[in-house]
């Protein structure tokens, strides 16, 4: 009886399965249609909500004028100036405070205060420190990326095996030596975790920050085209986003399993 | 020739729940001769564990020495390679990687160290598998790489800590005679510490008995059984001897000690 319940429900499940990717592609593609319909034929007013086929025409025409180009590449900059220093030293200092407990103790909450606090409002101060050009917003990327990579790097490091440090130790291994051998390939895994969460946040606040004070990005053409009620458009640039931002976490999965095949095929 | 000289050796844990500290070894006194295959059996929380880490210099004592060679033991270093019981390998190396670690730490070149490591990782019958990550290989494999790790180095003394412990009977039982079989070829020393009195029999040329807490030695007792061994010869009437003795001898530590009535 069990058997026959196993039997029967094995196919079903898998066939489930297979069905996934063709379900999650129909209901985009109504959705597509539906808004294709609803907007095209005026049922809501197509000055607000647009429609797929005239978004479409606004992304030729706004890549074929080089201003999407210009505009992406001035964020992209931005993020790229910000986000790498934010790695680099996200993964030193969660390093330092996993290491050193007293470093730990003194920083921590400091840490999950900034963790849990909207980056944006951070904008205006960071103006005046920084001044209204790219500095600014290259300050925003690194600070809002940097929080859950320090979080991450020092989660990791505490995590780490302790039979992975004692057996580089039993060989005879110094200090620098069970970082390098041990400890760092041991948290790689959440180190990346903390990155893909740092990407996610870097790039909301860097959008937000172009909106605030900008003169180039795409933040700030989703301002400048929210100004003037042109819903095509900031469709297009949300849709830029967040293609750079899907692509980010893409590209740091393929990442990671190249690094960390071990957790990887698990 | 007197190797390994381990002398009136003595190891509290301060930190323990009482105040007075957790005595883990007192007094502990023995020497292992070149080339000695030495097995020490005791109690559960006897200390053996700690004795190795002691020797491998992973812990430091707080009275009495211990010395390879006639040199003092104060760093750990590739002289001493352990073996442990959770394999300690590194998940994100493959096995070759993986022996090739402590060579790494010698600072071998690359090529060298991947040709050395190449024969050691065949002579414990991992060639197919030299690509593979840990999680990839059953328990018993995995030792083996562990075992061809310490192995590469060309540690003077090879200290092993329950190493088949965390693997089910049969395997325990061919890993032992694999070791032996590689033991046979170069006769490295051996310190290999079980709490299975037929492991400790089965392997040794000498054993040492341990007492329940705080640890020490009870006796030593030599096995003359002819080698190369065979898996049967636990079933010879000289085997059950031993048998009888060790278990007589570590019957006596539990029961005085009531150490039987804590589980591990």
């Amino acid at each position: 009886m069990t058997l026959a319940i196993g039997t029967t429900r094995r196919p079903a499940l898998s066939l489930r399965r297979a069905a996934r990717p063709v379900i999650g592609t129909a209901a985009v593609a109504s959705f597509l249609i539906l808004w294709q319909i609803v907007g095209a034929n005026e049922i809501i007013r197509s000055d607000l909500i647009s429609y797929p086929s005239e978004i479409a025409e606004t992304f030729v025409a706004m890549s074929l004028s080089g201003e999407l180009g210009r505009n992406v590449l001035a964020t992209l900059g931005e993020f790229v100036q910000g986000f790498i220093p934010a790695c680099l030293f996200g993964i030193a200092c969660g390093l330092a405070f996993a290491l050193s407990r007293r470093l730990r103790y003194l920083t921590a909450p400091l840490f999950a205060a900034l963790y849990s606090a909207p980056m944006i409002a951070f904008v205006p101060i960071i103006v005046v420190w920084f001044g209204v050009g790219r500095d600014s917003k290259i300050a925003m990327v690194f600070l809002a990326g940097v929080v859950p990579i320090i979080i991450n790097t020092a989660t990791g490091v505490n995590e780490v095996s302790e039979s992975w440090v004692r057996a580089v130790r039993a060989f005879g291994a110094g200090k620098w030596q069970i970082i390098t051998k041990a400890i760092l390939p041991g948290a790689l895994p959440a180190v990346m975790a903390g990155i893909r969460l740092g990407v996610g946040r870097a790039i909301v606040s860097l959008v937000a920050a172009e909106m605030y004070v900008s003169i180039l990005g795409i933040g700030r053409l989703i301002q400048v085209y929210s100004n003037s009620g042109r819903a095509a458009e900031i469709f297009v640039l949300v849709g830029v986003v967040s293609v750079f931002g899907l692509g980010c976490v893409m590209a740091l999965r393929s990442l990671e399993r190249y690094l960390a095949p071990w957790r990887a095929e698990r | 020739m007197s190797h390994l000289v381990v002398e009136n050796l003595r190891l509290a844990y301060p930190n323990a729940a009482d105040h007075g500290g957790f005595l883990a070894l007192e007094d502990v006194n023995f020497q292992i001769g070149d080339g000695e295959f030495v097995t020490i059996v005791g109690p559960s929380g006897c200390g053996k564990s700690t004795l190795l880490m002691l020797i491998a210099a992973l812990l430091k004592p707080n009275t009495g020495s211990i010395s390879l060679n006639g040199t003092p033991v104060a760093t750990p270093g590739p002289d001493r390679a352990l073996v442990f019981q959770d394999f300690a390998l590194l998940p994100w190396r493959t096995v070759l990687k993986n022996v090739e670690l402590g060579l790494e730490l010698k600072g071998m070149g690359a090529e060298e160290r991947h040709e050395v490591a190449r024969k050691y990782v065949s002579m414990v019958g991992l060639r197919a598998f030299e690509n593979h990550y840990p999680h990839q290989l059953s328990g018993g494999m995995r030792q083996r790489v562990g075992i061809a790790r310490a192995l590469s180095v060309a540690p003077e003394i090879l200290l092993m800590d329950e190493p088949f412990g965390a693997l089910d009977a049969q395997i325990r039982q061919v890993m032992g005679s694999e070791l032996l079989r590689i033991w046979e070829r170069d006769r490295k020393t051996i310190l290999f510490v079980t709490h299975d009195i037929d492991e400790a029999i089965y392997l040794a040329d000498r054993v040492i008995v341990m007492s329940a807490s705080p640890g020490r030695v009870v006796r030593e007792i030599k096995i003359p059984l002819p080698r190369p061994r065979g898996l049967d010869i636990r079933n010879s009437p000289e085997f059950a001897a031993f048998r009888h003795e060790i278990w007589t001898l570590l019957e006596e530590q539990v029961r005085s000690s009531g150490s039987w009535e804590q589980s591990e």
